[in-house]
């Protein structure tokens, strides 16, 4: 149990009040439209998009899973979180094609890169998705909280999760997006700044860079501070095929739309950004900073392993940061950076709130539903889903814990049959939206075969992850490759829409050949 | 001719480039130094600071060279898009393409 001192309150109050009511103060820019509920009006300068990446991207969460890596393989357990490098090439790549869509959405995107039935499957298969997958997180982060608060303060688990979920609540129902960028922006560098401060304090009370350096070569585990230590070429449970696996993923990853699952989340910042150079940046500043961010946590608890070597439980090592905080930060910013817990927290939440609500009302209610419903209709159905997936969190949270750990596989795998389509979709004129279609579908029947059904029956052996990938790659091709050649392509006029307007790189020639002949473009 | 080209004409600015595909080589090497550098320098390790010093100065020469080019695609394209969100609209609310 944590005991907090009269100036950790003061703080902590302070902070609450500025984080709930600093969202509630943008309550009537928020009501005026879809697209300020949603996007702040498309207007934002980068630093503010920007912050709200790197925000929502610090959860309560976060800390514990890099802490278990960094313990467990050193400084080269920073590549387990190099998935945002994504952006370094999204940024200036996709980013800039989705932006000049001007989609709401990644549903809303399928339907003006394809057309026909298709396209419309594509548009309400993605919807319902991610509706459920950003129920999904906010049940996932908000127990997490929970756990974190049953930690420190022996609450019951259910108190932690529904009590802040549902302050956060009262900004995202009030002013929508703007509420988010607001309060994230001021979250954003709060929680920066508690880890920057978290992290030096623990190498200090460690004794040093010095003696942590010393210590570690005594215990024979200088390994810890070469970033490159890897278990083998193809051996152990951290190989450097792995490593080279993820560094394709996560780079390469950036020519596509959706190869991250943060993709989602990035999409809206690089929406209500106010030009396509804004959105760039946006982008790209946030991952940077969620990587700094990386380091610092990383050097944390490579301090910790110095002062605790020998534990062999990962839910001891995997609190460490938060062990750090609590134990070693003196009386007063104990309540400051349980204070950035919950700007971490907030974030992430509020995030995920706003954009779970932004699928359901513009692809689900007013594409399929009620088409002209008003501006004030559409900001009243995205607060009454706000609230539904608020209370659809509380309930997936407490009573689902058990299928978290199977639905974060399940996600990986998903990831790798798809992740070159998600590229294919905008580098290539012909992939059309059976092919993509075909692509989902073969990749949950070959998941499925690849990683269960097949290694329980013996029929291969149990594959490593980084294998899984690239077989589950090369199968699924072997299906929507065919699929999209045997199906006609989309409608050219259509196509050449989408040329015109976004300009994508890659394989257009037939495309631009036609948009040339049209007048619509000019020979350079 | 210049090596890196930072006058750019509207329309030379929507074509994909050799600037483009720099900056996609710089982009991803200054994440990969930025994280490297940092996480070694708070442990006075001196190769951690070379290796932030080159993230810095890798960082600093992509934006120098995408930034001329990606302004002069936002000003274009801020220019057409009303006419991009009335279609996107029509669309939504199946109004035809």
């Amino acid at each position: 149990m944590v005991q907090f001192a009269a100036p950790d309150w003061i703080w902590l109050v302070l902070f609450v009040l500025l984080m709930t009511f600093s969202g509630v103060f943008f309550y009537k820019l928020g009501k005026r439209s879809q697209a300020d509920f949603f996007l702040a009006g498309r207007g934002l300068p980068w630093w503010l998009p920007a912050s709200s990446v790197y925000a929502t991207h610090t959860a309560t969460d976060t800390p514990i899973w890099i802490g278990g890596v960094i313990y467990k393989y050193g400084l080269a357990g920073i590549w387990y979180a190099f998935f945002s490098a994504w952006c370094a090439i999204s940024a200036f790549a996709s980013a800039r094609i989705f932006r000049r869509s001007l989609a709401y959405t990644q549903a809303e995107w399928q339907s003006l890169r394809f057309s026909g039935l298709g396209a419309e499957l594509l548009r309400g298969w993605f919807a319902g998705w991610q509706v459920f997958m950003n129920m999904f997180i906010l049940g996932w982060v908000g127990i997490a909280m929970g756990k974190v608060c049953h930690f420190l303060f022996n609450w019951p688990l259910w108190v932690g999760l529904v009590f802040f979920s549902s302050l956060v609540a009262i900004y995202v129902l009030s002013a929508g997006y703007w509420g988010v960028v607001v309060a994230d922006f001021q979250q954003g560098i709060i929680a920066f700044f508690m880890i920057i401060i978290t992290s030096i304090w623990a190498v200090m009370a460690a004794g040093g860079p010095h003696k942590i350096t010393a210590k570690l070569s005594s215990l024979g585990q200088a390994w810890r501070l070469n970033p490159f230590h890897f278990t083998g070429t193809f051996s152990g449970d951290f190989p450097l095929a792995w490593f080279v696996t993820m560094i394709v993923i996560a780079v390469l990853g950036g020519f596509g739309m959706g190869t991250s699952i943060d993709w989602y989340v990035e999409a809206q910042r690089i929406q209500s950004s106010r030009t396509v150079r804004d959105a760039s940046y946006s982008i790209w500043w946030g991952s940077a900073l969620v990587l700094l961010r990386n380091s610092f946590w990383a050097a944390a608890i490579i301090a910790f392993f110095s002062l605790f070597p020998h534990l062999k439980n990962p839910a001891e090592y995997e609190m460490a940061w938060y062990v750090i905080g609590f134990k070693a930060l003196p009386v007063g910013m104990v309540g400051f950076f349980f204070a950035s817990i919950l700007a971490i927290h907030f974030s992430t939440i509020s995030t995920h709130l706003n954009l779970g609500a932004m699928y359901f009302t513009r692809d689900i209610f007013q594409h399929y539903i009620k088409p002209d419903a008003s501006e004030r209709t559409l900001v009243w159905v995205g607060r009454i889903t706000t609230l539904f997936l608020l209370l659809g969190s509380f309930f997936y949270g407490l009573m689902m814990e058990e299928l978290t750990s199977w639905l974060i596989f399940a996600l990986w795998i998903m990831a790798a049959g798809i992740w070159l389509p998600n590229i294919l979709q905008v580098i290539w004129w012909r992939f059309n939206s059976w092919g993509y279609l075909a692509a989902w579908i073969a990749n949950l029947g070959l998941s499925w075969l690849v990683v269960w059904v097949l290694p329980q029956f013996r029929v291969i052996p149990s594959l490593p992850d980084y294998l899984q990938f690239w077989i589950l790659m090369v199968l699924g091709a072997l299906i929507y490759i065919p699929v999209t050649l045997m199906t006609p392509p989309e409608d050219m006029d259509h196509l050449v829409k989408f040329y015109v307007m976004s300009r994508p790189y890659g394989w257009w020639g037939p495309v631009k050949k036609e948009a040339l002949s049209r007048g619509l473009i000019k020979e350079v | 001719m210049a090596i890196i080209r930072r006058k750019w004409t509207p329309q030379e600015a929507e074509e994909w480039t050799r600037e483009d595909v720099i900056v996609w080589i710089l982009s991803p090497l200054s994440y990969f130094l930025l994280s490297v550098g940092s996480a070694l320098s708070l442990f006075l390790i001196p190769a951690g600071f070379w290796i932030l010093g080159a993230g810095v100065l890798v960082t600093f020469l992509l934006f120098y060279i995408a930034d001329p080019k990606l302004k002069v695609i936002s000003g274009e394209y801020e220019k057409r898009q009303k006419e991009y969100l009335e279609r996107l609209e029509r669309i939504t609310r199946w109004e035809g393409n």
